[in-house]
């Protein structure tokens, strides 16, 4: 196509900077629609200028190796084939396709939200954007192990705040958020239609059932010793019901939640009484710099980057 | 009266292993493929489909046979979609379909499509169902082997051709508009209606999107006719049900029963609540349903009944609180589960969901503001009948029937000021 804006492996100057936006793993389709974008856009370029907090290598992304794009692209591309030639219309292969090479590479890169876009004939925004809509496309790599543990109600009933709070309490990490070693990803995530097997998790999006803080230490144990196997349970195998936290326990205790505790996000300030936008202020004025304004300069400074081939 | 689960999909779950094709067709399994295709005329099965009185098992209850009698008799190439994006909380009964019955699932759609005339089915099924992806893959593959799917089928001249879509995690998918969209690769977003899927769905073509249990009941409907499951069940609620039970009981599971079995005799079969507790309220129809209380647990599990109490069947899946629950957390998780789902096209969705989740917030921590509990019965009802689909108005009805059930809970987490400015 003459017109066409971009090809598989050259530098897309916007897309570079829209990519290097992801502050998260997953970022819920509201955030991304709340109009907060001074806020965000202030602190995600922020974010592109520092190093990475922790830039994994492939190897730790889960089921991937350590490999060049282009060879992951050679790989692909015929299963690509095969999936855009599944539909009547070729766009719809555009999550199988996201789908495929996130199995390669553990998470979608940049690359491959342009290797797709070039295959499709659609622009690298248009993909970028459908990408963001999904939360289980992560445009940041993830640990080895991505733990999504179902805060949502049949778990909560069966005790899915204390083993989120355990979780927490053993990771030393919060939600949507990556262990310094790059071991595990932890997220809570809503209902995984596993009600019957409550509390419930999923590694991998492999299911575990029946959480208990004993299993959970046995898991972490086997996950750090690197001799953890995900093994599913078939649904029907289901033993008699061994665990459930007593609820008196947890509204003698005041009913505070685990989640929520200092956790602040500068999108997410919160309502009258809600104390987590004071948090972020005092955090603003304790180090003013790195919340910065998008002075001109800073934004001359880092386009200037980004056309020198930039921080990537 | 001791209730007692009848399996009809449930069938033979759990001791065969009916993933295999093998153990499947011994089971007499496409047998009903093969009859539609050579012996019924597509309008026979649509007849079948209507007379059966199945209804839609997906949430809305639609009557099946009329959804299909929607399509434009044109000559445009039509789809039929199978909707596997179970997401709606306290469901779990598509996935166990999926990955314990596949077989039967496919016949089911493969038979649906064949009863629209349509030369192209889809099954889309959730992202975080990995497993039954893989499950589902293999058992195309097996069904392609043996003729199932392909051209000519059966020697009839007869093309299907199937196709699976693997989701990427969002409830909003479950919508059928929006799961068109991400089905066409766009961001999942619901369309304006009309046009309605059956006159413009996916790629603008008539399109009918069915659930995994609506299909699946084609199969047993084929083998033993309209009348077998229309005998069963209530006046407006025919056949059986699948009933995911969970919460505060001790057996929490599916549980296939006939339309209209007491709710009582549900918990009872999911093994009742703890020693020493009672049931104090129950969620009838998943996430997006009021509750209905203790009066209400002699009433049938059915449509009219559901409707009758104030809350709907859904899609059917029951949540059992007894009196330990602490409702302002159970409302504050279902309120941040539709705020995070919510797409972010409609404002009062989109915002709305997020003040009441901010609202609900502030109370369990037992920071209420004196107005709060006024804030959320008001919201709440401000954000219904003003979206382009179903989400937004599905964050009120819990809400609004546990505050006005158990309002000394909502009205104990509210603090004075003084309090709230210590607390910060």
């Amino acid at each position: 196509m003459p017109n066409r804006r971009c090809t598989a492996f050259s530098t897309e100057q916007s897309f570079e900077i829209a990519s290097c936006k992801v502050e998260k793993v997953g970022v819920s389709a509201r955030k991304a629609a709340v109009p907060n974008g001074v806020m965000e856009s202030c602190c995600s370029l922020e974010s592109a200028q520092e190093t990475p907090r922790f830039r994994l290598d492939n190897a730790m992304c889960f089921g991937a190796v350590n490999q060049d794009f282009s060879d992951i692209y050679a790989r692909v591309r015929p299963d690509c084939e095969a999936l855009m030639a599944q539909y009547p219309d070729r766009r719809s292969a555009l999550l199988p396709m996201i789908h495929r090479f996130a199995a390669e590479e553990g998470y979608t890169s940049a690359d491959a939200m342009r290797a797709c876009s070039e295959m499709l004939n659609l622009t690298p925004a248009t993909v970028e954007s459908t990408v963001s809509f999904y939360t289980l496309f992560f445009r940041k790599p993830v640990g080895k192990y991505m733990l999504q543990v179902c805060r949502n109600l049949s778990c909560q009933l069966a005790g899915a705040e204390d083993v989120m709070a355990y979780f927490r309490e053993q990771l030393g990490i919060g939600h949507l958020e990556t262990t310094e070693d790059g071991l595990f990803s932890y997220e809570e995530v809503e209902c995984l239609a596993a009600c019957d097997r409550a509390p419930c998790m999923q590694v991998n999006l492999e299911f575990v059932y029946d959480l208990t803080p004993k299993m959970i230490d046995d898991m972490l144990v086997a996950m750090r010793g690197g001799a953890y196997a995900v093994a599913p349970l078939p649904q029907t195998a289901r033993p008699e019901r061994t665990w459930m936290i007593d609820q008196d326990d947890q509204i003698s205790r005041g009913g505070k939640s685990p989640g929520g505790q200092g956790v602040s996000d500068p999108n997410n300030a919160g309502g009258i009484g809600d104390s987590s936008g004071i948090i972020m202020l005092d955090r603003i004025l304790a180090q003013p710099q790195r919340f910065a304004g998008r002075t001109r300069e800073r934004l001359l400074s880092e386009s200037s980057a980004f056309t020198d081939g930039g921080p990537r | 009266m001791t209730a007692v689960a009848t399996p009809v999909l449930m069938q033979g779950i759990g001791e065969a292993d009916l993933r295999n094709i093998d153990v499947y067709r011994e089971r007499g399994g496409y047998k009903q493929l093969a009859r539609a295709f050579c012996e019924m005329t597509p309008a026979s099965v649509l007849d079948l489909a209507k007379a059966s009185g199945l209804r839609g098992r997906g949430g809305a209850g639609f009557p099946t046979g009329s959804k299909w009698g929607f399509l434009p008799s044109n000559d445009h190439p039509r789809y039929m979609v199978c909707n596997c994006d179970e997401a709606e909380p306290g469901t779990f009964k598509d996935r166990m379909l999926l990955e314990e019955a596949p077989h039967l699932v496919l016949e089911g759609i493969l038979i649906g499509a064949y009863g629209i005339g349509c030369k192209h089915a889809f099954i889309y099924i959730r992202g975080e169902f990995k497993r039954g992806y893989e499950i589902m893959r293999r058992v195309v593959e097996e069904a392609r082997a043996a003729g199932f799917i392909g051209k000519n089928l059966f020697g009839t001249g007869n093309d299907l051709e199937f196709t699976i879509h693997r989701g990427a995690g969002a409830y909003i998918c479950g919508e059928e508009t929006a799961l068109l969209n991400s089905l066409e690769g766009k961001r999942g977003e619901p369309r304006l209606k009309p046009p309605f899927p059956a006159v413009e769905g996916l790629y603008k073509m008539p399109t009918v999107v069915n659930n995994v249990e609506t299909l699946a009941y084609l199969v047993p409907i084929l083998e033993r006719g309209a009348q077998w499951f229309s005998a069963v069940g209530t006046d407006k609620s025919k056949g059986y049900k699948i009933v995911s039970v969970s919460g505060h009981v001790k057996k929490p599971g599916n549980y296939e029963v006939p339309m209209g079995t007491p709710v009582r005799d549900l918990i009872e079969l999911a093994g009742g609540v703890r020693e020493g507790r009672k049931v104090v309220a129950v969620q009838p129809g998943g996430g997006s349903s009021a509750c209905i209380f203790e009066e209400h647990l002699d009433l049938g599990y059915d449509y009219e009944s559901m409707q009758k109490a104030g809350s709907m069947l859904g899609s059917g899946a029951m949540v059992v609180f007894d009196d330990t629950t602490d409702f302002v957390r159970a409302a504050h998780s279902l309120v941040r589960f539709f705020a995070h789902e919510s797409c972010g096209q409609c404002t009062p969705c989109r915002e709305g969901g997020h003040w009441l989740e901010q609202t609900l917030e502030r109370l369990v921590h037992g920071r209420g503001l004196p107005s709060d509990v006024d804030i959320l019965k008001k919201a709440s009802r401000q954000m219904t009948g003003l979206n382009l689909c179903a989400l937004g108005d599905s964050i009120e009805p819990f809400l609004a029937s546990v505050i006005s059930r158990f309002p000394e809970q909502f009205e104990a987490r509210v603090a004075s000021p003084r309090e709230v400015a210590a607390s910060v």
